[in-house]
């Protein structure tokens, strides 16, 4: 079986800091994102399970300077392969240039029997890539899932709708996305990462995948990216103790928080 | 069991600066950092003192990322009720080539662990490093969780705890008898604003050091560093004397005291708070530099207990980078010779005859001296009311310049202590 | 009025593990040591005693100094790094 793993590198957002409104992107580190992880975990469990697999982890790059260094973290922690597509044009893509870009770095490959997302990227998280990715494969997709098993035509997945769990099969090939209690990402051990180094890792540019910046850019666009602001009243209440919750009592009144 | 040339333990900068060395001369080599990135666990005051390790790496500090270059000190002694500053500046500090330079460790070490990878050494990041292998007496590798990995030299630059230094019972823990604890905040303030309050040419950079009401008379003082658009604002303070006083202070506090001091008020004015962090320094001087090497180690920078306060400098990156150029030395020339038995032995030699441990002999009564109390109270406040008496004007008739000045050096200067301080001075 | 360390601690990332890295003897604590050091000690102020009287160490936001480690002259305390990937990662410092 052949598992492909389509992550996204973005700035560590824990790291980000916000003045006059704006995200402070400089000298932060880039990471792979939590609910890639879950995607990389998933494969590699898959893997384990089904045996004869290889997990290939790809990604774009949209302005990791070391994006080398951030795929790693994939290899690290068991993918047996990693692609990288760079090229000016994505890094101000859209979701709709993101996956055109991703299916064909799929077909390229060779295609994938399993094809894992996380739910939705760690900044944007549009949650769109994945299914769209699918339509453009024009394979069946499965989101949100929440347990994974070889089995049935294909696969198995058994995911959460509020009231009740839904247990879906589907041959393959397939798309699927997974949430985040699908399972604990594995942290690379030392070993790992050293040999992480040394497996295979492909630099693809647009052309590669008989793409040009035409194709993926983007039909939206963002205008601004501003940090949301919160007003306090800085109201002070003054005298005893029961004339402020008194006034209290009044002002929340006012503001709609209590019934009068 | 995988083997490489050499591992080390910790990317601060001692052990970056032996990677470098090693890596630059093509052995193999592998840091192991805690940290999401070199740099990201690391604190300094701080001010990287350049002109002792120019000639180190002369290739690696034209493009370094410092901060300032130092061209103007300042000393401000925080008496009752008053202050006194010296403002220092000299031509040759506002001149190429630089001595010191401000530094943020988390800019300036993760671009020194680019240029080890650049020179093929291998960085590892966000491992912890959990205990050394030994074989008998002699360590050959490490441990990181279940893994290892041997080598035939391990250089400890794990930094001033000395935690897997002392499980493998290779030093003491440090001792709060003869250590330091700094904090301190790092504040954002316009370019221009930074260039205004401290008489600075664009680009040019103070250090300004506090001492006296700063830490209520405890061994210590605070700290002030302009980096390009922040400043580093901080306290060191003697752990002895913070721990038996008795009133037990809450030493955070004194932070925010001295920050609302009128003196530092206005220079701290609408800085914005990006960071508070905390590091332990050493005190000890040369008593508290530890074996520097045994079977398969060498030790380095603030693991080997390499800080040096003589109040008026405060030095410890610059030992660091020294003691991982050596290392680096040692190994180089031990893997020439195919001698690993002579590396340890060159390494401590170089220590010996270079300025490293030349500079800690000559500073080795330092920390009897400034353990004397008098510093961080009497004499801050001798100053103030000296100062007070010269600037003071009343209605009643004046004494003369002399009388003012002579009563308070009478009163406080001239004196049997004193005198025996400035005789202790000597051995300093 | 300053900043509260607490607050200071805010402007800080913290990655944190679900391992503590600080584990305090309580036994040792409560009935060995008189001076209790850590708890004006921390320049994070992480110590302080709970309802009961029992020393309690938020060792999420530790700065991982050591400071409390030094201090402690009866070996109360059982203290690591944390884990990597893990803890305090300052951003200038």
């Amino acid at each position: 079986m052949k598992i492909i793993v389509p992550v996204k590198t973005n700035p560590d957002l824990q790291m980000v800091r916000i003045k006059n409104r704006q995200p402070v992107l400089e000298a932060v580190p880039y990471i792979l994102g939590d609910l890639d992880k879950n995607a990389v975990e998933a494969a590699l469990q898959l893997q384990a399970e089904a045996g004869d697999t290889q997990v290939i982890a790809l990604t774009l790059n949209q302005g990791n300077r070391k994006i080398k260094d951030t795929m790693k973290e994939a290899l690290a922690m068991g993918a047996d392969e990693a692609y990288i597509v760079t090229d000016d044009a994505l890094v101000d893509t859209d979701q709709a240039g993101k996956a055109l870009a991703i299916a064909k770095a799929i077909e390229t490959i060779g295609g994938a029997d399993v094809i894992i997302f996380g739910e939705g990227s760690h900044d944007g998280y549009s949650g769109q890539v994945g299914p769209r990715v699918a339509e453009l494969l024009g394979v069946p997709e499965i989101g949100f899932a929440r347990k994974l098993t070889p089995g049935g035509p294909g696969i198995q997945a058994e995911r959460s709708m509020g009231d009740f769990i839904e247990v879906l099969e589907a041959p393959l090939p397939i798309v699927i996305t997974v949430a985040s209690e699908i399972n604990e990402p594995r942290i690379p051990t030392l070993m790992n990462i050293m040999k992480a180094g040394k497996k295979p890792s492909t630099d693809w540019t647009l052309a590669d995948l008989g793409l040009e910046a035409a194709d993926v850019a983007p039909k939206n666009k963002i205008l601004s990216n501003l940090a949301e602001e919160q007003d306090r009243k800085n109201i002070m209440l003054e005298g005893d103790v029961n004339a402020q919750v008194a006034a209290l009592i009044d002002a929340l009144t006012r503001e709609g928080v209590l019934e009068a | 069991m995988e083997k490489v040339d050499v591992i080390v333990v910790g990317g601060g900068l001692a052990g970056l600066s032996a990677a470098y060395g090693l890596a630059a001369e093509g052995l193999e080599v592998i840091l192991i950092e805690r940290g999401d990135y070199s740099g990201a666990k690391n604190v300094t005051g701080g001010r990287l003192y350049v002109s002792p390790i120019r000639n180190m790496y002369p290739e690696l500090w034209e493009d370094a990322p410092f901060e300032r270059p130092v061209t103007r000190e300042f000393i401000t002694l925080m008496g009752e009720g008053n202050s006194t500053t010296i403002e220092f500046a000299a031509d040759k500090f506002a001149a190429q080539p630089y001595q010191s330079y401000t530094v943020l460790r988390a800019t300036f070490d993760l671009w020194l662990s680019e240029q080890v990878m650049e020179k093929g050494g291998m960085v590892i990041v966000k491992q912890r490093v959990d205990d050394l292998i030994k074989e008998g007496d002699k360590v050959i590798g490490i441990r990181a969780g279940e893994d290892e990995i041997g080598a035939d030299i391990t250089i400890i630059a794990e930094g001033v705890l000395g935690l897997v230094a002392n499980k493998a019972g290779l030093r003491e823990l440090p001792s709060w008898k003869d250590h330091a604890v700094g904090f301190k905040e790092t504040l954002e303030l316009p370019k221009e604003v930074i260039d205004n309050r401290w008489h600075l040419a664009p680009d040019e950079g103070a250090a300004h050091l506090f001492m006296g009401g700063v830490t209520k008379g405890m061994l210590g003082g605070g700290f002030l560093y302009t980096n390009k658009e922040s400043i580093s604002l901080g306290i060191v303070l003697g752990m002895k004397d913070a721990k038996e006083r008795v009133d037990k202070i809450d030493i955070y506090t004194l932070l925010d005291d001295f920050k609302a001091n009128p003196t530092i008020a206005p220079l701290v004015a609408d800085g914005e708070l990006v960071e508070y962090s905390a590091h332990v320094i050493s005190e000890a001087g040369l008593s508290g530099i530890p074996q520097l090497w045994g079977d398969g180690y060498l030790m380095t920078g603030d693991a080997a207990g390499l800080a040096l306060n003589q109040l008026y400098t405060v030095r410890g990156m610059d030992f660091a980078v020294a003691s991982g150029y050596y290392a680096a030395q040692a190994i180089i020339e031990g893997k020439k010779q195919n001698d690993l038995d002579a590396v340890g032995p060159a390494y401590e030699k170089m220590m010996k005859e270079s300025w490293v441990l030349k500079d800690f002999e000559t500073a080795k009564n330092i920390l009897h001296f400034i353990e004397n109390p008098r510093i961080f109270s009497h004499y801050p406040n001798a100053v103030g009311r000296l100062f007070d008496r010269v600037f003071t004007l009343n209605d009643q008739p004046t004494d003369s310049i002399y009388t003012k000045v002579m009563s308070s050096v009478k009163k406080d200067f001239m004196n049997v202590t004193t005198a025996k301080e400035l005789l202790g001075m000597r051995k300093i | 009025m300053g900043t509260t360390v607490e607050a200071k601690l805010g402007y800080n990332v913290f990655k944190i593990d679900k391992e503590r890295h600080i584990v305090i003897d309580t036994e040792i604590c409560n009935k060995i040591c008189k001076d209790k050091t850590c708890l004006y000690i921390c320049p994070a102020f992480l110590y302080k005693l709970d309802d009961q009287g029992n020393n309690t160490v938020d060792w999420e936001g530790c700065l991982e100094c050591g400071t409390c480690l030094i201090c402690c002259e009866h070996d109360a305390l059982s203290w690591e790094y944390p884990r990597g990937e893990f803890g305090i990662q300052y951003r200038s410092a």
